[in-house]
């Protein structure tokens, strides 16, 4: 039966509120951070080379990855959407990289920066003109990427012997810091600014919050939804260059595996599905978490069957404990 | 009278929401086959009274009986279960199902023959069902082609099949604002109706229109402010008295903050010409003075929504002009009319004023970002100076200015959406029931907001809960009436109006 039209008095939301608010929440960032800790130390008592120097490489190498296609993931997640798409896009923009790389040189880097950019504005745009939900619309364009990478190379393709040079420097070192580190550091300043000290970025909170509230104030939706899209494109491009100058090759199909990965690292972070709530720390909180969990699985021996349940449990009550309900009536 | 038997009895029932007491130790009795009027103003609790009557909310104490027997309705399909059914103002129809699938939705399992739903025997019985409020529309035809009146009478036999189905003697139909949706034509067939199924049912009339309420039921209970005021039999009732009554004697001079009330500058602020949209409201003329207050008063449909809506920039008008300060607007988009400086405090605030999961300060300071920036980015300290200045000015009462909104009392959410509006340059503000649900002492707060902004020289257009707060608030008051503005009237301090006065030119 439909809701009861709340023409007067107090509303049934209210009596939802009142009874949300008499368990106060613990601020989900708290429970990432415990999460990582006690993970740490239950991977170090497991395997003391755990915490090598080595090992702690791999975790932070991967993580930093995840970190960066996470952050623009959780752009959309934070207006409220998601993006399905930042796999595709990574796997485009791996081949292409590797591609352009051969004939324009260091040009290739922007060329790749661009095409993440244009893809998160198509998709924002495909949103707010076609007026389909953002689930639909990534799943569509993820397609697409996915097809375009496999056209414009249909096998992995490894990095000409000419651009060497550059990519030493990609993967150079700095005052005994990765480079690719750095750069990782940056792009979290840069989206940890972006999102909570520019009106852009708070743009982004109000309309995941609430979306009729921030068109009434004024708020131009569309303009927020194609930034939060673009973002999440940067940061997929970003991603798929760094992995790929890692590994000296492109794989048309290299993205795939971070379409769940990066909302995974997003949720378990403490940024709510709902929209609204989280933010680029609770993002690399949730990175570091997922990378710590997918290499401390290995180095203690975790059943390579076993690995994805425990993933899928940690996903199950990191969200359990951050999404609001008092939000959603009906979950479907 | 012949000696009926209750149905339905409430007795001593309480409600109460955080701040505010929706009902006070009500009594409501429905006794066999009567049609009981329902009235009061907007929050006198007769919202609550229908939430609890169909179990859509639990009452905090007081018992409910029906047929003599304690019970407690977990939900309004346990409600069905026993007999009591309410026709939704909105409708609760599927409006892509036709009319014999709706009849039945989900009680189908009657019709069930070897394992399979017989259409044959759910038309037998929807023909029988819908002769009763004498629809004859084709069984197959969608609800959404169907009109208001048909719909509704859907909803009635449907109430009345379900009552059979669980056999439960004399239902208990209630009707909310039943002829809002129907024409002149179609209210008259809608009572004939009620009239013949009175025989078999009981039914709770809730209307605003108090002709319809005197004219067609057999008794009338008056509520206000959440308790009983009185009850007599229909036939006793005279309209000026039931409007003395639901207005109430205490018309308290103090309430409104009149002393406050000034005399608006001369300087036109707002000028509506000719402003219409097809089918809503006829084309409309009005203007506001800079710092004056204006009230909009009229019935749902009068057209007083949408003409807000339209100054605001949520709705697009088909025709006509709004300037303020004599800068025409941009029409039908919110960000540029609140770019000209028109602010707009919704009537709910929960999903249309507040980023509820958002700190006070975020909501506070959403408007004037831009101006709390250092280096080009947002400062912190700036911000937070801005939401203290705004929490003290508007009296928020928050345990500190990062406290998430949801938490906070209505009263202090409300205060909260205005002190958004304050701290940017507003020149208009439409207010829209801006104290729907705020406790008393909030009120007053808001009131005092009000004449504050009034002698800021902010010019308001505002809509109340009841006529004593539009007269009591505002300078001047424009009647609205089927799309139409039928009066304009002076309430300045010497000379506000009498309430009923204006119930007549609205009814």
């Amino acid at each position: 039966m439909a809701e009861i039209k709340e023409e007067e008095g107090p509303s049934i939301t209210e009596k939802r509120i009142t009874t949300h608010r008499k368990r106060e929440r613990i601020p989900a960032i708290y429970f990432a951070i415990t999460l990582l800790v006690v993970m740490v130390v239950l991977f170090t008592i497991g395997n003391r080379n755990f915490l090598s120097a080595y090992n702690v490489n791999t975790i932070t190498s991967y993580s930093a990855i995840l970190l960066v296609v996470g952050l623009g993931q959780m752009s959309t997640i934070l207006i409220g959407g998601i993006d399905l798409s930042v796999g595709g896009l990574m796997s485009f923009v791996s081949v292409v990289l590797v591609i352009a790389l051969k004939t324009i040189g260091a040009w290739a880097f922007p060329l790749c920066l661009s095409v993440g950019l244009m893809a998160g504005y198509i998709n924002g745009t495909i949103l707010t003109r076609i007026k389909i939900p953002s689930f639909i619309a990534t799943l569509g364009t993820g397609g697409i990427l996915t097809s375009l990478a496999l056209l414009v190379s249909p096998l992995p393709v490894v990095v000409p012997a000419s651009s060497y040079g550059l990519l030493d420097i990609v993967n150079g070192t700095l005052i005994g810091m990765p480079n690719l580190l750095l750069l990782t550091l940056v792009i979290f300043i840069f989206f940890y600014v972006i999102l909570g000290f520019t009106t852009a970025g708070r743009n982004i909170y109000y309309t995941g919050s609430n979306i009729k509230m921030s068109w009434m104030s004024g708020i131009d939706i569309r303009r927020t939804r194609n930034f939060a899209f673009m973002l999440s494109g940067l940061g997929a491009a970003i991603a798929a260059m760094m992995q790929t100058c890692s590994q000296f090759g492109g794989d048309p199909t290299m993205g795939k595996v971070y379409i769940l990965q990066s909302i995974a690292a997003v949720v378990v972070g403490g940024t709510a599905l709902t929209g609204g709530t989280g933010g680029a720390v609770n993002t690399l909180i949730g990175a570091l978490i997922l990378g710590v969990m997918e290499n401390g699985m290995n180095v203690v021996g975790v059943d390579a069957y076993f690995q994805q349940s425990i993933l899928g449990i940690v996903i199950i009550v990191s969200v359990a404990l951050t999404f609001d309900r008092s939000k959603t009536a009906m979950i479907k | 009278m012949k000696a009926k038997k209750p149905v339905l009895e409430l007795r001593r029932v309480t409600k109460s929401y955080p701040g505010a007491l929706a009902l006070d130790a009500v009594n409501f009795t429905v006794w066999e086959s009567e049609i009981v009027g329902l009235i009061g103003e907007n929050g006198a609790g007769k919202s609550t009274l229908m939430k609890i009557l169909i179990g859509l909310i639990q009452p905090d104490a007081g018992q409910y009986e029906l047929r003599g027997n304690p019970v407690t309705l977990r939900d309004p399909a346990n409600a069905a279960r026993h007999g009591v059914g309410m026709v939704f103002q909105e409708g609760s129809l599927v409006p892509n199902l036709s009319i014999m699938e709706n009849l039945f939705l989900s009680h189908e399992i009657g019709f069930r023959r070897f394992g399979f739903l017989s259409r044959r025997a759910m038309r037998e019985t929807a023909t029988s069902v819908l002769s009763l409020v004498k629809v004859t529309s084709d069984l197959d035809t969608p609800i959404a082609d169907t009109t208001p009146a048909v719909r509704q009478m859907v909803e009635i036999a449907r109430l009345m099949w379900l009552s059979r189905l669980y056999r439960q003697e004399n239902p208990v139909l209630i009707l909310d604002e039943p002829t809002t949706v129907l024409t002149e034509g179609e209210r008259k067939t809608l009572f004939t109706i009620l009239t013949e199924i009175k025989r078999q049912a009981s039914i709770i009339l809730i209307s605003h229109r108090l002709q319809e309420i005197v004219g067609n039921s057999d008794r009338i209970v008056i509520l206000k402010d959440g308790r009983n005021v009185t009850e007599f039999e229909a036939e006793h009732a005279n309209i000026a008295e039931i409007e003395n009554r639901m207005v109430g004697h205490t018309f308290a001079a103090e309430r409104y903050r009149e002393n406050e009330q000034i005399e608006p500058m001369n300087e036109i602020a707002l000028e509506v010409r000719n402003l219409s949209k097809r089918g809503v409201f006829e084309p409309i003329t009005f203007s506001l003075r800079k710092g004056e207050i204006v009230s909009l008063v009229g019935l749902v449909g009068s057209g007083k929504e949408a003409v807000c809506g339209c100054i605001t920039g949520l709705e697009k008008p088909d025709s006509g002009t709004i300037s303020l300060h004599r800068k025409k607007l941009a029409l039908g988009s919110p960000s540029e009319t609140v770019r000209a400086g028109i602010g707009h405090i919704p009537i709910d605030r929960r999903s249309e004023g507040l980023a509820l999961g958002m700190t006070v300060a975020d909501n506070v300071n959403l408007l004037v970002l831009d101006k709390l920036k250092a280096a080009g980015l947002i400062n912190p300290p700036l911000e937070k100076k801005n939401a203290l200045r705004m929490i003290e000015e508007c009296r928020i009462k928050t345990p500190s200015f990062s406290a998430i909104c949801a938490n906070l009392s209505g009263g202090n959410q409300q205060k909260t959406v205005i002190a958004k509006w304050l701290s940017s340059k507003i020149q208009l503000l439409v207010l829209d029931h801006p104290t729907r649900g705020v406790d008393v002492g909030a009120k007053e707060e808001i009131y005092r907001l009000i004449r504050n902004l009034a002698r800021d020289g902010i010019s308001m257009i505002i809509m109340c809960d009841t006529l004593e707060e539009d007269i009591g608030l505002c300078n001047r008051m424009l009647v609205m009436k089927d799309g139409r503005l039928v009066s304009e009237m002076s309430c300045s301090l010497a000379r506000k109006p009498n309430p009923s006065d204006i119930i007549a030119l609205i009814v």
